[in-house]
């Protein structure tokens, strides 16, 4: 024997020392097959240096190993929206710590018989769509076509723009008792999975890194560097755009699609983004309309077109199905690809593929009979009590599956014969379906190892060097032990998937440095409705930030004996009162109730939680374009402000708060303008910035000095304005009107002025897309031009009630003129004759 | 039977409307059983793009983008049709409404004429069991398709009240059925809503009927807008059979077909998106003039008013 072999072995009985201790409880369920030991409990050797590793650094170690993984998602912004959530809020992806380890072996196996049913399922949609000869010649009945809400009708005849009807296939699979792994449900719709699935691999490889790199984990950069390689190639104009569209921020999985856009170089594109003229697309930007050849759709087909398709979508573009229909975009997938997942596809495709392909299928489907034809409804009916019985064409069927799929043997009478009835008279709605029990994988619950079902979801992409499967996938792991497929609902936790290989991994296609994603700069002009969200988050941090400045000033003042205060205090609740900020009903004199309610009411639309609320909707639009720390403050802001109030709350604690919250959003401001390269989106957020400090300093400046005016309520306008210390520093005398509105309103090298303000306003608009040097100025142009001229032209003693009353109006218009030339304007959208309403 | 047709829709807006876009059907196009031999169609105001094309179920449809603002929209149509009688036939002949049922399973055609695609639910037609379990009476077991399905439609127009007041054009079948009233549309859905609960093959179909009797006839219900019928697929041998739930009629001559398919949406005369905002008015002015027979004296009636003077609400009942 060799010394290498010795040496291996050697290791192996180490390992499988090690993994001992590890093993000893861990119970694989009865009758299922399970991934971690064999059906003698023999650890399976692939997953050896895994176990062995985490034994070496002991059940503390891996636990803190795993909770820094689990805050590095949390830190990312990796979030799921749960629709039913009372808040409508976001939760945090749970992540099942342990990889699903695949060796290479069964990997390439897997691989082959993906790429397999990838092209079967490419035929099958072109055979469909086009020449119809499945159909004709009886393989695929016809009425199980026409009943798929994703049969398209409007696309039937149309090639797909580049000739494939499938650039992205994912495929839901389990391995059954025998080992053989079985297709659960294929995806051609639009995938989700593959954004969560990179960022669990950041998670654990940056937790475990010796161990991936040891165990040969294969990347997983190069798939999606050739998934982005095969959709550019399709750009018809050259300009090189690549959009993917979303339904936005309201959609489950949003976080994917922003976060795939920004990896892959994408623009991100909601519907409203969008218009289509002479039967090409473009993408309203900043700069005018620009064109965009590929979409990668994240929509569902029905909704892309309310014209053609769904009436009833606000989701869509008007006219992007003639325009695909003209040749003039691609999309991926195509439109109407979504019908391979009709549960009914199922019982077809295992005598189509042999038939399209010349071969059978490596990986099978689950054994699925259609109830639409005699002989296989009546198979149904017989063995009713064994077989699960679902939907034929979507995953729920109103009146008799509200919740999906049943098996027979668990229905009431009732219920069971009024199944029965269904499928003797509609048996084309339903399926019957073999049951599948799903293998079982380690959890990591504590040092303890537990079996728990998996469904393991698997991605292809077409690549200029065609199918390409990404080696990896995302794996979705079932809390309870019942490892029936069919009560496997959402939830459960996700698990990254290492396939590994027989020697080192090639270190070309290495993602860069843990936590770094492959940093690509936005192509392109700014789309109008992301510029739209980044200058009112401008305005609402900014007017935050000011409301907690404002309280700042008046909690304690009162305790003070500084004569003026009194006043000042009361002018400056009356500002808060007609803002909303400020409960109407409550004496001036409770400054620290004001605080309290100013920070906790959600009744009060000027109050924090409603102006938080209302950043943090806009930043949720572009959070493709915002940095993950600059999101998570806003939302640390909103968790904060949702603390509960002490019953008797002491002025201390209302400043110790007050402190706190102001410190969250210099973090904000500071993320925000350090992270942000100066682009259009920055321009557009300080835009948002510097009208609303503008207006609100003429305002304060109004609001406080009068004809006459106290040396303490100039100090309070200084405190507000930040500017007590430049004053100090410049003037050796206690405060007066003309000095301290100079520097309040004039003075252009105090960031807090309101000329400053000004220049910076006239500045960003200089360097705007819309703006051309040689064409006459814009209205926004000249108001900047005119509020500039009047910093200028007076003294600060010369700014009285009339004219600050003046510089706000201005400011107020300046900010609609930039609305009217590069927003999108939101008049209602309505459909003539609301046919249906 | 000869028919010149013409039709002029307005639409009216509160306040002017800048952008639009819209698919227009309404042009009727030769089909088994009519031909037409001229056809028509202007809008107003000047599209900025115009594209003309059929649909998957054959219907002509324009699709029109506006950049001019406007404040009314006007589709003016004409188009001469001729339409053969139905073939006669025995509607106690033919297969059994179970075995249309199975045959519509087994079909190996997908074509627009084939009736798989009208046995399911589609976006204004969602199956319900009490429209489902009151059908059922007309379709003992084994009695023919074509008997059930006419002795069906009789039951409609015996027990449903002609109300263009009870309903509008989004009414679902299910309300006009409680109510046992509501107007031609109403009734092809209620009537199409039956036969696919049980599985059976119905499309919608809008089209026209003549605007003045034959001498000694009663003028029909619908004559004066756009109407809308059910077609009834009864086994290869007999086909699809106009079934008019609104005047009891087996469809022969007095119809003219506009538009076919899965229920009201996918026939409806516009579809659109605009910008703007405001009450919509819409006025709809229809005439169908049978030509005479060949060398009999010609009498002409004058076409409709360009502008329809008569400005209904915004929503148009259609039959």
């Amino acid at each position: 024997m060799a010394g290498g072999s010795e040496l291996q072995a050697l290791t192996r009985r180490f390992e499988t020392e090690a993994a001992e201790s590890l093993l000893s409880g861990y119970r694989p369920l009865p009758g299922v097959h399970d991934e971690l030991v064999d059906a003698d409990g023999k650890l399976r050797p692939h997953w050896g240096p895994l176990l062995a590793a985490l034994a070496e650094m002991g059940v503390e170690e891996v636990n803190r190993l795993f909770t820094a993984a689990d805050r590095y998602l949390y830190r990312s912004g990796v979030f799921y929206r749960v629709y039913d959530d009372a808040g409508g809020g976001e939760r945090p992806w749970p992540l099942a710590h342990l990889p699903l380890l695949i060796d290479e072996g069964e990997w390439q196996a897997l691989s082959r018989g993906l790429i397999q049913r990838a092209q079967m399922l490419e035929s099958v949609l072109a055979d469909i769509y086009g020449d119809g000869e499945l159909v004709r010649s009886g393989a695929l009945p016809a009425a199980a076509v026409a009943g798929s809400p994703e049969f398209l009708r409007p696309l039937v005849g149309v090639d797909p723009h580049g000739g494939s009807f499938l650039r992205l296939y994912a495929a839901d699979l389990g391995r059954g008792p025998d080992g053989r792994w079985w297709v659960l449900q294929d995806r051609t719709q639009s995938p989700s999975g593959a954004g969560y699935a990179l960022e669990n691999r950041i998670a654990i490889s940056r937790s475990l890194p010796d161990l991936s790199r040891s165990m040969n984990v294969v990347r997983l950069a190069g798939y999606f560097q050739g998934l982005r390689a095969g959709l550019t190639r399709l750009d018809l104009s050259g300009e090189g755009r690549v959009g993917l569209l979303t339904p936005g921020p309201l959609n489950e999985t949003y976080f994917e699609h922003a976060y795939l856009a920004r990896y892959l170089g994408f623009v991100l594109l909601e519907g409203e983004d969008l218009t289509v003229r002479d039967n090409a697309v473009y993408v309203r930007t900043v700069a005018g309309l620009k064109r965009v050849d590929v979409l990668m759709r994240r929509l569902d087909a029905d909704f892309v077109d309310p014209l053609e398709l769904n009436p009833r979508s606000h989701l869509g573009v008007p006219g992007l199905v003639q325009a695909i229909r003209a040749g003039g975009v691609a999309l991926a997938n195509a439109l109407g690809a979504g019908l391979i997942e009709a549960p009914l596809m199922m019982s077809f495709l295992p005598k189509i593929g042999p038939r399209v392909l010349g071969e059978d299928l490596a990986l099978p489907n689950v054994a699925t009979w259609w109830c639409g034809q005699k002989a296989e409804r009546e198979r149904v009916l017989d063995e009713f009590d064994d077989l699960v019985i679902a939907p034929a064409f979507a995953r729920t069927l109103p009146g008799l599956l509200d919740d999906g799929p049943v098996i027979g043997a668990d229905l009431k009478p009732a219920r069971r014969e009024a199944i029965i009835k269904a499928i003797r008279t509609r048996g084309v709605d339903f399926i019957g379906q073999e049951t599948v029990r799903l293998s079982t994988m380690p959890l990591w619950r504590d040092g303890q190892l537990e079996p728990r079902p998996f469904i393991l979801r698997l991605f292809v992409a077409a690549t200029e060097k065609g199918w390409q499967v990404m080696p990896g996938g995302f794996c979705r792991v079932s809390d309870s032990v019942d490892s029936r497929a069919v009560t496997m609902q959402r939830g459960g936790r996700s698990a990254d998937v290492w396939v590994l290989g027989s020697g080192p991994v090639d270190q070309t296609t290495l993602l860069p440095a843990p936590g770094a994603a492959e940093v690509r700069r936005q192509i392109g002009p700014l789309p109008s409705r992301a510029a739209d969200n980044f200058f009112w988050l401008g305005r609402y941090v900014e007017r935050a930030e000011l409301t907690l400045r404002l309280l700042r000033t008046l909690v304690g003042r009162l305790s003070s004996t500084i004569e003026g205060d009194t006043a000042s205090v009361a002018k400056l609740t009356q500002l808060l009162q007609s803002w909303g900020a400020v409960p109407a009903d409550l004496a001036y004199t409770h400054t620290t109730r004001h605080a309290f309610a100013a920070l906790s009411r959600r009744d009060l639309a000027g109050a924090l939680p409603s102006i938080v609320e209302a950043a943090r909707q806009t930043a949720s639009v572009i959070r493709d374009r915002l940095s993950p720390d600059a999101w998570r403050t806003l939302a640390d802001m909103a968790l904060m402000l949702a603390e509960p109030v002490p019953a008797k709350g002491a002025e201390a604690e209302a400043h110790e708060r007050l402190e706190r919250s102001l410190r969250a959003l210099s973090a904000f401001s500071g993320l925000a303008s350090e992270n942000m390269n100066r682009q259009a989106g920055w321009r557009f957020l300080d835009l948002g910035r510097r009208i609303e400090r503008g207006i609100s300093t003429a305002r304060l400046a109004r609001t406080l000095v009068g004809e006459t005016v106290s040396a303490a309520t100039l100090d309070v306008l200084l405190e507000l304005c930040d500017s007590q210390i430049t004053y100090r520093s410049r003037y050796v005398m206690t405060e007066s009107r003309a000095p301290v509105l100079d520097l309040v309103l004039l003075d252009p090298v105090n960031p807090r002025s309101l000329a400053y303000q000004i220049d910076a306003i006239a500045e960003h608009l200089d360097q705007l897309p819309g703006h051309h040097g040689d064409e006459p100025p814009l209205p926004e142009e000249r108001l900047a031009a005119r509020l500039l001229a009047s910093m200028k032209a007076f003294s600060a003693n010369e700014f009285d009630d009339a004219r600050l009353t003046e510089v706000e109006g201005q400011l107020m218009e300046l900010s609609n003129d930039i609305a009217e030339h590069y927003f999108i304007h939101r008049s209602p959208v309505e459909t003539p004759w609301d046919l249906l309403a | 039977m000869k028919y010149d047709i013409h039709q002029t829709t307005a639409y009216l807006y509160a306040s002017p409307v800048p952008v639009a876009r819209h698919i227009v059907r309404m042009v009727p196009v030769s089909r088994p059983g009519q031909r037409v031999t001229d056809s028509h169609i202007s809008v107003d105001p000047e599209p900025a793009e115009w594209v003309q094309t059929r649909d998957f179920f054959g219907n002509q449809v324009a699709h029109i983008r506006l950049e001019t603002a406007h404040t009314r929209f006007t589709v003016r149509t004409s188009a001469r049709v001729e339409v053969d009688p139905s073939p006669e036939c025995d509607p106690a002949s033919g297969p059994s409404w179970e075995e249309v049922r199975e045959a519509v399973g087994d079909s190996e055609d997908l074509s627009p004429l084939s009736p798989v695609h009208h046995i399911y639910p589609s976006p204004a037609v969602a199956l319900k069991t009490p429209i489902t379990d009151w059908t059922r009476k007309s379709f003992p077991a084994g009695r023919p398709m074509l008997a059930a399905s006419i002795e069906l439609m009789r039951r409609i127009y015996a027990d449903f009240a002609y109300d263009s007041r009870a309903t509008d054009v989004s009414t679902p079948a299910i309300e006009a059925f409680e109510m046992r009233r509501g107007v031609c549309q109403d009734f092809a859905h209620i009537m199409i809503t039956g036969l696919r609960g049980l599985g059976l093959p119905a499309a919608y179909v809008s089209g026209f009927l003549r605007t003045e009797p034959p001498p000694g006839k009663e003028r029909l219900q619908g004559a004066d807008a756009t109407h809308a019928w059910v077609s009834v697929w009864c086994g290869e041998q007999i086909g699809w059979v106009g079934l008019d739930p609104t005047n009891a009629l087996v469809v022969s001559t007095d119809h003219v077909v506009l538009a076919v398919g899965r229920d009201y949406t996918d026939v409806a005369p516009i579809g659109g998106v605009l910008v703007g905002s405001g009450r919509q008015k819409l006025s709809v002015a229809v005439d169908v003039i049978p030509m005479p027979e060949e060398g009999a004296p010609a009498k002409l009636r004058p076409a409709p008013a360009d502008e329809a003077d008569a400005v209904d609400d915004a929503t148009e009942n259609p039959g």
